[in-house]
């Protein structure tokens, strides 16, 4: 089996989160495989449908959440196109896990802030719920999750469950023109959002996934509310064929995304070129 | 090992005709498609007479022996709901490459590295590892020859597992690597020791290809560590068609692109292909962000990843100064005097 040839994995079930951002869970046909396979939360893979191609996302769901992945996508290209035709009980290919990981061992014990944009939240998503399946490990727990209006808003059933709880702080905004009469959270944009919480740097570390206009406006913020840029945290997302960097496109100037990161310091992000 | 061995031009054609009746792939420069108006490349022969050791340099690099412009990373076959992967074979026929120029043969051993950096390519090494290349020294040079500026000459052994020096009557053959021996072996008797040392035909071409093109490539590097929105790029990169000619003439690029190529509804290939990152769809996002999003930034990666990226991450420059992406330009971009342009600016000289 060589470096290119995918597992076969089965969509166990979908969700729709949007009307074009859909989630797959998926579990691998292979039973050895399925018991071995382990990943970070971070990491990303390449998935594909067999006559479509491959196209390449995070996992969505936490490693601490055995026997399955998830992966939430939107219908951009020929292969997701291809993907959104699929049904529960079809069988897809998926390589990974790829690329290097957040480093949750050394966030524990300390607060993490989490902060997302769109379908940002998917990467988010998957630290989040690895932070909350080892609560006691960490201390705050504060998201903050903004979209352009309130059907972009994805994983809505799980932002319901965490508004609920009370050992999660939750804030969530919708930019200005996307609320809908009954929305009680703010009419912003995320960056706006976090400069009105003013989080507080101490014993925090920041993780923040989004389009690359927020995370332009959200980092220079959180570096003038005081936190080190070796606490922040981001996710670059460059176009990549093979994953394991071979192939030449994910690069920004001399680091590989796909190997390098994706997951990358806000102190690392500024000794990049401007490429992703 | 070190001992040098001749091998007269009918012994030359006696190891092809040998080779080729033991079943052995033999891949010299020859005719593309046996048609001599399509130039000179690389390809398979069957005998001696379609060999053309003379002849310029073949128009493709070697790189296609080892990486396929095309070729298959699976099969797929839909069986009612069920998928069944058929695996392409990683062990491959016994390749004997004769008459590589110096700057081919060492883009195998260039490339080696990313290929084997951490995920180790079984298509690619499994290739190499079939293939002997059995190089030899140029004898000829144009003016788009750089070799000696990347570290490299007409006469070096890089990537060789034999070095065969153009003597009156025949080649001067020098056993370079283990692989190389195991071929003597089996063949030794072509090849005599050689009796006393033999003049050359390659004299005077070094000096020569240095006339075209004399710079530091660490110069170089350290210019481009620090000139990242310089304006040299745009200037440069205004005339280029974004065609890719040029990576698919090097003999250092290895981008690729990963597709399907389905044969019906129920069954297909995927496949991987050359690809170039001058193209504008190469670094688009399914979003339509591009970051690459013009012809400077894509063409400044070329030159970046070659001269400053794959150096760092490699301690390899990934260009053997083979000239060809000079010769097949449409549009004139010519690497030899952006090169020569670039080590002058680090100099402190000149515009760039």
């Amino acid at each position: 089996m060589n470096l290119y040839q995918p597992h076969l994995v089965r969509v166990e079930e979908m969700v729709d989160e949007t009307i074009d951002t859909r989630t797959f869970k998926l579990s691998f046909e292979d039973a050895a495989v399925a018991e071995r396979f382990d990943f970070k939360a971070g990491q990303f893979g390449e998935y594909s449908v067999f006559g479509a191609g491959e196209c390449t996302f995070c996992i969505a769901s936490p490693p601490t959440r055995k026997g399955y992945i998830e992966a939430s996508f939107k219908a951009v290209g020929k292969a997701t196109r291809a993907m959104r035709r699929l049904n529960v009980g079809d069988t897809m290919g998926f390589r990974g896990p790829y690329g290097n990981y957040f480093p949750l061992d050394q966030m524990m014990g300390k607060n993490i802030l989490f902060i997302a944009g769109g379908i940002g939240l998917a990467p988010v998503r998957c630290v989040i719920w690895n932070t909350l399946d080892l609560r006691d490990r960490f201390r705050d727990v504060t998201i903050v999750y903004g979209a352009r209006s309130v059907a972009d808003l994805v994983y809505k059933r799980e932002l319901e469950e965490w508004a609920g709880r009370s050992d999660v702080i939750l804030h969530q905004c919708v930019d200005p023109g996307g609320e809908t009469p009954d929305w009680k959270g703010d009419i912003c944009f995320v960056p706006t959002l976090v400069e009105k919480l003013a989080p507080s740097p101490h014993d925090t570390y920041a993780i923040v996934c989004g389009p690359p206009i927020m995370i332009t406006f959200t980092l220079p913020l959180l570096e003038k509310l005081g936190f080190a840029s070796d606490h922040v945290y981001t996710t670059l997302e460059n176009r990549m064929k093979c994953g394991l960097g071979k192939c030449g496109r994910c690069n920004v100037g001399s680091v590989y995304v796909c190997k390098d990161g994706p997951v990358f310091t806000a102190a690392q992000l500024k000794t990049l070129p401007p490429e992703y | 090992m070190n001992t040098k061995r001749m091998l007269s031009r009918a012994n030359l054609d006696a190891l092809i005709r040998d080779l080729v009746a033991a079943g052995t792939v033999v891949v010299a420069p020859t005719h593309s498609s046996g048609q001599e108006r399509t130039g000179v490349t690389y390809g398979q022969v069957q005998s001696p007479d379609e060999v053309l050791l003379d002849g310029p340099q073949p128009i493709r690099p070697l790189k296609g022996v080892v990486f396929p412009p095309t070729e298959a990373l699976f099969r797929w076959r839909q069986e009612k709901s069920a998928v069944k992967i058929e695996e392409v074979p990683t062990g491959f026929k016994e390749t004997v490459v004769i008459g590589a120029r110096p700057c081919d043969a060492a883009g195998l051993e260039v490339v080696d590295c990313v290929m084997g950096w951490d995920f180790r390519d079984e298509l690619w090494f499994g290739r190499r590892q079939a293939t002997t290349v059995l190089a030899m020294a140029c004898t000829t040079c144009d003016e788009s020859c750089f070799c000696t500026a990347v570290g490299l000459s007409p006469t070096s052994t890089r990537g060789a597992d034999w070095f065969l020096t153009p003597v009156d009557g025949g080649f001067e053959v020098d056993v370079v690597t283990p692989k190389g021996e195991a071929i003597l072996d089996r063949y030794k008797a072509r090849c005599p020791e050689a009796g006393g040392a033999a003049p050359s035909r390659t004299a005077g071409l070094e000096q020569q290809v240095r006339a075209n093109l004399d710079v530091r490539p660490d110069r170089i590097r350290g210019w481009l560590e620090t000139h990242f929105d310089d304006p040299l790029w745009k200037r440069v990169a205004l005339r280029c068609h974004g065609c890719g000619a040029c990576a698919f003439v090097c003999p250092s690029c290895h981008c690729f692109d990963i597709v399907d190529e389905p044969d019906g509804a129920a069954s297909g290939t995927r496949r991987r292909n050359w690809d170039s990152c001058q193209t504008a769809l190469f670094t688009l996002h399914g979003s339509g962000h591009n970051p690459r999003k013009d012809q400077t930034a894509r063409f400044r990666q070329r030159i970046m990843h070659k001269f400053s990226i794959y150096p760092a991450r490699f301690g390899e420059v990934l260009c053997t100064g083979c000239g060809r992406c000079v010769r097949v330009c449409a549009a004139g971009m010519d690497l030899v005097s952006i090169l020569a342009e670039i080590d002058r600016a680090a100099q402190g000289g000149g515009e760039a």
